[in-house]
C-alpha cells in the first residue's frame, strides 16, 4: 500500500513539475471568468446561467478527459522510454502495484481539479444573480427553471395498437393501402398509422377539451409549486400566432365520481404563442395524497383552429424534487465517472503501446465515445438500409464505449432537470464497475506479464 | 551452500519483430556468485553483461533456463527488498529533486519516515550531493547522477548489490570511492556483483570474476589466480645506494635470473587524488561556485562519509588492519593528520564488539557518549529502526553531521 502510495504521489508530482497539468489549469483559470463574463444567453438571468453552466461544465470536461488521457498515458510511457521504471520495477513492488499507483495518481489529480473546477463554476452561478441587475420576474424565472431540480412527468402512453390494427385491416379490405401507401414497407405504414393515431389522441378542436391524467406526481415540497409546461402545435396559425386556452389542474376524480371535500383543481387561463415551450405554474397542494393529477385544457372558442400537443414533450408537469446543489454534485459525479474510464483507457494503452500511438488510440475512442450515444440512434433508423452484418457488428463494437454524450451533466443542469441517483448509480455500474474495470484488469493482466526492458525500435 | 546469485544455462535470444535475425545476447551461462563476495562480470561491449543482469532482476524474461537471487525470485518483494541495482546508466526523475528522489526509493522500501531522513542524509553525504541535494536531478552532470544512483541501490541496506559499470561517469575520487565502498560492504558479508569493462577496477575490487564473450563465459576463477605471475618475483625497497643495487643484482646473478630496478611510477590515480585535494585545502576558504564545492563538499566529509559507509557498512573502520585502510588513507587529509573524535570514539566503541558487526550490547557503553550513538545504533537495521522511533536522536542527528564538518573547515 505504501508503495502505491509513494507512486501516486510521484506522478502527481510528474504531471505538476513536468507542466502537463499547468497548461490544461491555465486555460481554465482563464477561460472560466471570461466565460462568465461573457456569456448573455438569449440575455435573460436564466439563458445567462444556463450558457455559462452548460460551457463552463463542458470545457471543464473536455480539458480534464484531455489531461486524462494524456498524463494516464504519458505517466507510464515516458518511464518505460526512459527507463527510470528499471529502478522502480526492481524494488520490492508488484508490477499490479505499480500500476495501480499511476491511476491513483492520475485520479487524484484530475479529481482534484474537477473539484476546484466545478466548485468556482457552481460558485459563479450562485452569485451570478446577485451581482446582475436582474428583474424580480427573470430572478423568479432562474429560481424555478435553473436552481432547481425538476422531475419531468410525461403523460402516459396511449395504447393504439389494436386501432392501428384495425386500420390497417379496413384499408387492405378495401384494397386502398397500394395506392395510399404506394411505395412504403409494412413497417413503415405501421409506424406511420401509429404516429397518426397518437397525435389525435392529443389534439383538441374548438370548443374541446383534452385530459391528461398522472400518477406518482411527489413534490419535494408540498406547500412548493407545480409547473405544466407545454408547445402548441395548430393546423391553422391564428393571425397573431396567439391560443387562449383554459385549464384546470387538480384531482379530477372528484367531479368524475362525485367524491366531497378534496382540494379544488386550480383554474388558469391564459394567452399564449404557438410553436414554443411556455409553462405556468400552479401550487402542489392540488396534487392529490396518492400521487394522483389531471391536466384539463379547454380549446377556447375565441381560438379559430385545432391544437394540438407534439408527441415527445409537448406537455409535461414538473415539480421540484431535489436542490440545485445536489444536483450540481450529481452532475459532477458523471464527469468524475468519465475521467475514472478514460485513465483506465489510457492506462490499458499505455501498457503495449508507445505514447504517439497510445495517445492517437485514446482520442480516437473518445471522440467515438462522445457521439456513440447518437450513433447508435441513428444506426437504429438506419438498420433497414445497411446490411445486417455490417450494422450489428458494429453497432455492437460502439456499444462496448461509454455513451458520454447520452450521460451528459448539461442535458440536465441546463433545463434544471432532476439526475436521479438511479441514473447516477447505473452510469456508475456500467462505465465504472464494468467497462473500466474491464480495461484495469487487461491493464493489469498485460503489465505483469510484458518484459519491461524489451526495446522495440 | 546456498549461493547469492545463480544462474542455470540462462538464455536470451532477441530477435526481430519477424522473429528472424536472432542475436545470442546470453547464451547457455551458468553463473554461482557465492554468498559474502565480490564478482566481477567482464566483457566487452555487447557481450551480454547488462541483459544477463536483466534477466537477474526480472525486467526481461529468459528464452531458456532460470536465474535465481538469494534462493528466490528477484521480483518477489521479500526477495528485491535486499537487492540493491544500479543501471547502466542512471536513469532518473528529472524533475525530483535529490533528496525526493532518494525519498522516493525509501519509500518503495517501505522504510520509515525518520528511517528514511537518516539515511538520506548519511547517503547524500557520502556521495557528496549534500550542497545540492535540492535541485532537480535533471539538471545534474553525468557523474552528479550516477552518484544519485548509486545511493540510491544503497537505500535499503541491501544484502546484493547489482552494479552495471558503477565507475562510468564518476571522477577518480568517486571511483576509488566506490571501490572502497564494495569492499567495505564485502567484509561486512554483502554480495557484490558488478560488471564492467574497466580492468582496473575489477582488478581492485573482485574476488572472483567472469569474462563474457558473446554471451558465453570464456574464464573465470579467482582474480589472484588468473593473473598471478608465478614466474616472477618483485621486490620494492626504499631509495638505497647504487652499490646496495650492484650487491642485489649480483645475488639475483648468482641464481642464475634476470633483474630490472628502476624508480617505481606513482600510479595516475593516487597522482591525481594527491593534487585535488591539494588544491582543494588552498581553495578552501574562497570556494563558492558550484563546480567546486561539488568536488570540495565531498573531500572535506570524506571523514563524514567514512563514517557514514561504516554505518553503512556496520565494520568500524580505524580499527581495520592497515593494509585494508590503505586506499583510504590517501583520501582523506584529515585522517593523516589525527583521527577524528567521533572517529576515535567509533573505535574504542567497536573494540569489546570486534569480530562481528556491533551488536545491540553494545548499546549502554556507548549511551553516555553523545556523539557517538547514532552511529552505533545505525550499524543495525532493527537498532537503526527503534532509533527512529524516539526523539532523542532527532536533535543528535544533525549534531553528529555537523560536527566533523565544522572541525574539518577548521583543520584547512
Ligand atoms: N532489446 C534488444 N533487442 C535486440 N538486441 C538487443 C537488445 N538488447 C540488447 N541487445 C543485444 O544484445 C547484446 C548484448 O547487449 P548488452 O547490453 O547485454 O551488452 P553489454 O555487455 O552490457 O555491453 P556494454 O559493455 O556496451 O554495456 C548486444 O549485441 C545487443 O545489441
Ligand atoms: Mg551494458
Amino acid at each position: 500500500m505504501r508503495s502505491i502510495w509513494a507512486v501516486a504521489t510521484n506522478t502527481i508530482k510528474q504531471a505538476l513539475r513536468m507542466k502537463v497539468a499547468l497548461i490544461f489549469v491555465l486555460l481554465l483559470v482563464v477561460l472560466l471568468p471570461v466565460m462568465a463574463l461573457s456569456t448573455t444567453g438569449d440575455y435573460t438571468l436564466k439563458g445567462r446561467l444556463q450558457t455559462f453552466v452548460s460551457y463552463g461544465l463542458s470545457l471543464t470536461s473536455l480539458l480534464l478527459c484531455l489531461l486524462a488521457i494524456i498524463v494516464s498515458i504519458y505517466t507510464v510511457t515516458s518511464e518505460i522510454e526512459q527507463r527510470q521504471i528499471y529502478t522502480v520495477i526492481t524494488k520490492p513492488i508488484r508490477r499490479f502495484q505499480f500500476l495501480l499507483g499511476k491511476l491513483l495518481g492520475v485520479m487524484l489529480l484530475n479529481t482534484g481539479l474537477l473539484i476546484l473546477f466545478s466548485a468556482a463554476i457552481y460558485t459563479i452561478a450562485v452569485y451570478t444573480p446577485r451581482f446582475t441587475k436582474a428583474a424580480d420576474s427573470e430572478l423568479i424565472e432562474a429560481e424555478n427553471e435553473f436552481f432547481t431540480a425538476r422531475n419531468a412527468l410525461a403523460p402516459p402512453e396511449v395504447d393504439v395498437s389494436t386501432e392501428v390494427f384495425e386500420a390497417i385491416q379496413k384499408l387492405q379490405k378495401s384494397g386502398d393501402i397500394e395506392q395510399i401507401y404506394a411505395g412504403m414497407s409494412p413497417k413503415e405504414i405501421v409506424a406511420q398509422l401509429t404516429n397518426l393515431r397518437k397525435l389525435a389522441k392529443r389534439s383538441a378542436d374548438v370548443g374541446h377539451e383534452l385530459i391528461w391524467e398522472f400518477e406518482n406526481v411527489r413534490p419535494r415540497d408540498p406547500n412548493g409549486s407545480l409547473f405544466v409546461r407545454f408547445k402548441y402545435q395548430v393546423s391553422v396559425t391564428p393571425p397573431d400566432s396567439q391560443v387562449y386556452s383554459r385549464w384546470l389542474v387538480g384531482d379530477y376524480r372528484q367531479y368524475k365520481y362525485g367524491m366531497q371535500g378534496g382540494v379544488p383543481m386550480y383554474p388558469v387561463q391564459r394567452k399564449d404563442p404557438v410553436r414554443e415551450f411556455r409553462e405556468f405554474e400552479v401550487p402542489a397542494v392540488v396534487a392529490a395524497e396518492d400521487g394522483y393529477l389531471a391536466v384539463l385544457f379547454f380549446n377556447d372558442p375565441l381560438n379559430i383552429t385545432s391544437v394540438i400537443f407534439p408527441l415527445e414533450d409537448g406537455l409535461e408537469v414538473l415539480y421540484k424534487a431535489d436542490t440545485f446543489t445536489a444536483n450540481f454534485i450529481r452532475a459532477v459525479l458523471l464527469i468524475l465517472f468519465r475521467l475514472i474510464f478514460l485513465a483506465c483507457l489510457g492506462t490499458l494503452a499505455s501498457t503495449f503501446l508507445s505514447f504517439p500511438v497510445a495517445i492517437l488510440l485514446c482520442l480516437a475512442l473518445f471522440s467515438t465515445a462522445s457521439v456513440s450515444g447518437f450513433v447508435i440512434e441513428s444506426f437504429d433508423y438506419l438498420s433497414e438500409s445497411l446490411t445486417a452484418v455490417y450494422s450489428y457488428s458494429l453497432k455492437w463494437l460502439i456499444r462496448l464505449l461509454p455513451q458520454f454524450d447520452k450521460f451528459n451533466p448539461s442535458t440536465y443542469l441546463v433545463p434544471g432537470r432532476l439526475l436521479s441517483w438511479s441514473l447516477v448509480a447505473r452510469v456508475l455500474v456500467f462505465m465504472v464497475c464494468i467497462k473500466a474495470l474491464l480495461l484495469l484488469v487487461f491493464a493489469l493482466i498485460i503489465f505483469s506479464f510484458r518484459e519491461i526492458a524489451r526495446i522495440v525500435v | 551452500m546456498e549461493y547469492a546469485v545463480e544462474t542455470f544455462s540462462l538464455t536470451k535470444i532477441f530477435s526481430d519483430w519477424w522473429g528472424r535475425a536472432k542475436v545470442y545476447a546470453v547464451d547457455d551461462l551458468n553463473l554461482q556468485v557465492q554468498r559474502n563476495e565480490v564478482f566481477g562480470l567482464l566483457g566487452p561491449n555487447g557481450s551480454g553483461k547488462t541483459t544477463a543482469l536483466k534477466m537477474l532482476l526480472g525486467l526481461l524474461h529468459p528464452t531458456k533456463g532460470k536465474a535465481i537471487c538469494l534462493g528466490g525470485d528477484a521480483t518477489d518483494p521479500k526477495i528485491s527488498a535486499r537487492i540493491g541495482f544500479l543501471p547502466e546508466e542512471s536513469y532518473l526523475y528529472r524533475y525530483l529533486t535529490a533528496r525526493e528522489t532518494l525519498d522516493f526509493y525509501g519509500r518503495l522500501f517501505g522504510l520509515d519516515r525518520q528511517v528514511r531522513k537518516m539515511r538520506i542524509e548519511a547517503l547524500l553525504d557520502m556521495v557528496g550531493l549534500k550542497a545540492v541535494a535540492n535541485r532537480p536531478v535533471g539538471t545534474f552532470s553525468k557523474g552528479m547522477a550516477r552518484r544519485i544512483g548509486l545511493a540510491q541501490a544503497l537505500i535499503n541496506d541491501p544484502d546484493l548489490l547489482i552494479l552495471d559499470e558503477p565507475t562510468t561517469g564518476l571522477d577518480p575520487i568517486g571511483t576509488r570511492q566506490i571501490k572502497d565502498l564494495v569492499l567495505k560492504l564485502a567484509k561486512r558479508g554483502k554480495t557484490v556483483l558488478l560488471c564492467s569493462h574497466l580492468l582496473a577496477d575489477v582488478e581492485d575490487v573482485c574476488d572472483r570474476i567472469a569474462i563474457l564473450y558473446g554471451g558465453k563465459i570464456q574464464a573465470k576463477g579467482q582474480v589472484k589466480d588468473l593473473l598471478q605471475q608465478t614466474h616472477k618475483r618483485q621486490i620494492t625497497t626504499d631509495a638505497i645506494s647504487d652499490s646496495a643495487v650492484e650487491k642485489i643484482k649480483q645475488i639475483v646473478r648468482l641464481e642464475n635470473a634476470e633483474c630490472v630496478v628502476s624508480s617505481p611510477m606513482h600510479k595516475l590515480e593516487t597522482f591525481f587524488i594527491d593534487t585535488v585535494v591539494a588544491a582543494q585545502r588552498q581553495a578552501q576558504r574562497t570556494s563558492g561556485a558550484v563546480s567546486t564545492t561539488k568536488i570540495g563538499d565531498f573531500l572535506t566529509r570524506e571523514t563524514v562519509s567514512e563514517n557514514i559507509l561504516d554505518k553503512l557498512v556496520s565494520t568500524p573502520l580505524s580499527q581495520g588492519p592497515p593494509a585494508e585502510r590503505a586506499p583510504t588513507e590517501k583520501v582523506v587529509p584529515a585522517e593523516t593528520a589525527e583521527p577524528k573524535p567521533d572517529e576515535r570514539l567509533l573505535g574504542k566503541l567497536a573494540e569489546p564488539a570486534q569480530p562481528q558487526p556491533v551488536v545491540a550490547d553494545a548499546k549502554p557503553g556507548t549511551k553516555p557518549v553523545e556523539t557517538s550513538v547514532p552511529e552505533q545504533k545505525l550499524v543495525k537495521k532493527d537498532v537503526l529502526d527503534e532509533l527512529a522511533g524516539r526523539s532523542q536522536p532527532k536533535t543528535e542527528d544533525p549534531g553528529q553531521t555537523d560536527k566533523p564538518y565544522a572541525g574539518d573547515s577548521g583543520d584547512a
